[in-house]
């Protein structure tokens, strides 16, 4: 048997024996999913909900125009008493609606009439209902304001000077993607955690039970043990890897995502080409935390410095989220920003050139490798046993 | 056999080892002696290919450590001063993975086993996890993965260190069975009687120096004492107040 292999099989076999190390593997795949179903769904339920609110109303006699037309537009409105900044402090109301006793006289008179809606700015939760009934405001604003125009001769299309029409060229399941942004960033961020506990155990570890000496006495080059322990380690990596990519997508068509008007299908085809994608980071990421685990004295110091490293995941979504640069070549041979181009891609059913796979899949594991070889050089030096 | 020529190392300013050389014949027990920092552990570390002199060389059976370390380690059995145990592996599993590393083919790597697991009388514990061995039943395993190559030289830092009575007595037993069989034995200890009871040669060295080897008898007529631990006592001394002068 070759040396590289029997070095892999027993950080495999010891490896699912560790409790630190399966914890690690398994805790963020199966968090992850549970994360994603619980956000997703208290977003649809926000959004959705700020339609079925029923809106407080001050003075509804005032208006009895623009209530008729609130009901119009399936909207449930409410006669409210009490104090109403009162009842937003106290977090009682989202909003409450006022309409002042001149409401009526100025509407007659075709004067601006003010309505005041009372709310808490620094409340997300409200914002959504805020903005719902601002929104409703503006709409019926618009369609009184025509048909006055319209009672004095005049058209309507006077005071609209320019409107925006919007032509969106990305498809209804790209917009889906992109709303869906932390997908990729959680399928990264798995590839550095799930490896974790067997990179170290692997190297600080194996200094720390004092191992290490036993094990470079053998006749074994030092780079075959290393390459050993990566591709043991890389195994844990990719298997928490592709359990997180298949269980959050299976989360996220639990999820009625139809309901805010996204739309979300994936196939088969799509998971594996994206598991396809993200698999070379699997590699990468080991390989940067079996070169630190052998800096590491412990295993507690080799898990602060490691724990650092769960940073560099979160850069390309940061990257992309604030740069508007349209996806180059370049970017796919990117460690990170390179997967997270193609999985938010392939989710968007995005045609991908077959090249962007090679890329990303090159540059992976190429970095990885020489990495590797940076952590064999190392390990030939004698103080590596004396630390 | 192992052959050491005039080793030197230093680690940064401390000089571990100024001029060690003795041979250790096969089939012979070779004693290495000394207080403790006399340079025993680097030593036998240049001698298993983990430390690199700074100047001298080591040979096992001929072959030179510094030129070709693998094919040199091949040869050797080494009961390091770390003796680190994977917790999660069987005592069984310990050894099969040495033997592996050893590329000792797999119908004789389980005869062997059963063999050493036999021979060391450590059938109860053998497919045990080694999490909560006492510190002999960790030492038999050490040994038993040391020697699953049959190796023709055997290395051994401290072997009956933190031992109790029957299992020191049992590693005794191992290097007089060893010796039987014609291996070259070098094993350091700082165990007077122990020393005086197993070698055929001893190998005294202090502050990085080989101040004396030899038989017994030898070594205390070089000291001019009847009582081998007053010889050893006088010898390291000597090369102190060298020094110091």
């Amino acid at each position: 048997m070759h040396p590289i292999s029997i070095v892999f099989r027993k950080e495999i076999k010891d490896g699912r024996r560790d409790r630190r190390s399966l914890m690690s593997a398994f805790f963020f795949p199966i968090l992850a999913p549970v994360l994603v179903y619980g956000m997703m769904t208290a977003i649809i339920n926000i959004r959705t909900s700020a339609e079925q609110k029923v809106i407080p109303i001050v003075g509804m006699e005032n208006a009895p125009t623009f209530i008729k037309w609130l009901k119009e537009q399936d909207v449930k409105v409410e006669t409210f008493t009490g104090d109403p900044r009162q009842a937003i402090v106290d977090k009682k109301e989202e909003l409450v609606v006022i309409i002042p006793d001149n409401y009526q006289k100025k509407f007659s008179e075709s004067k601006t009439a003010a309505i005041e809606i009372v709310n808490d700015g620094s409340r997300t939760d409200a914002a959504a209902t805020v903005r719902h009934f601002k929104d409703l405001v503006r709409r019926y604003n618009a369609g009184i304001a025509s048909l006055r125009m319209i009672a004095r001769g005049v058209s309507p299309e006077v005071i609209r000077v320019v409107i925006a029409e919007d032509i969106d060229v990305a498809s209804k399941q790209q917009r889906a993607a992109a709303a869906l942004n932390f997908i990729p960033m959680y399928i990264i961020m798995s590839a550095f955690v799930c490896g974790m506990g067997i990179a170290i155990d692997t190297t600080a570890g194996e200094r720390e039970r004092k191992t290490l000496e036993p094990l470079l006495i053998n006749p074994v080059e030092r780079h075959e043990i290393v390459i050993g322990k990566w591709l043991a380690s890389s195994v844990f990596a990719a298997t928490g890897m592709v359990m997180t990519l298949v269980l959050c997508i299976l989360a996220l068509a639990q999820v009625p995502l139809g309901e805010i008007g996204l739309n979300f299908h994936v196939t088969g085809s799509q998971i594996l080409l994206m598991i396809v994608a993200t698999l070379p980071l699997a590699f990468l990421a080991t390989s940067m935390q079996l070169l630190l685990g052998i800096f590491a004295k412990s295993f507690k110091d080799a898990q602060s410095y490691i724990g650092l490293l769960m940073l560099i995941p979160m850069v390309p979504s940061l990257y992309l989220t604030f740069s508007p640069i349209a996806t180059q070549d370049w970017m796919f041979a990117v460690p990170m920003l390179g997967q997270h181009i193609l999985v938010v891609d392939v989710l968007g059913a995005k045609e991908v050139p077959a090249m962007a796979y090679v890329y990303s899949a090159l540059s992976g594991i190429v970095l990885g490798l020489a990495l590797v070889l940076v952590t064999a050089r190392l390990f030939q030096k004698e103080s590596i046993i004396r630390a | 056999m192992i052959e050491v020529q005039s080793l030197r190392k230093s680690f940064g300013e401390v000089e571990a080892l100024k001029d060690v050389s003795f041979i250790a014949e096969n089939g012979q027990v070779t004693g290495l002696l000394g207080p403790n920092g006399a340079g025993k552990s680097t030593t036998l570390r240049v001698l298993y290919g983990l430390v690199v002199p700074d100047e001298g060389n080591a040979f096992v059976d001929g072959l030179n450590i510094r030129q070709v370390p693998r094919q040199a380690q091949k040869s050797i059995g080494v009961l390091p001063d770390n003796q680190g145990l994977y917790v999660r592996l069987t005592a069984r599993e310990h050894i099969e993975y040495f033997g592996r590393l050893h590329q000792v083919d797999e119908n004789t790597l389980e005869k062997k086993a059963t063999e050493l697991i036999k021979l060391l009388a450590m059938e109860s514990i053998a497919d045990r996890p080694v999490e909560g061995f006492s510190q002999g039943e960790k030492t038999k395993v050490c040994l038993a993965r040391a020697l699953i190559h049959e190796p023709r030289n055997v290395l051994l830092d401290e072997p009956t260190n933190g031992l109790d009575v029957m299992t020191a007595r049992t590693v005794r037993e191992l290097i007089q069975e060893l010796k039987l069989q014609g291996v070259s034995v070098l094993f350091s200890s700082h165990v007077m009687h122990e020393v005086s009871r197993l070698c055929d040669q001893i190998v005294i060295i202090s502050e990085g120096t080989v101040v004396a080897s030899g038989t017994t008898d030898e070594i205390r007529e070089k000291s001019g004492e009847e009582n081998l631990e007053e010889a050893f006592i006088k010898l390291v001394e000597r090369v102190v107040v060298e020094r110091e002068e």
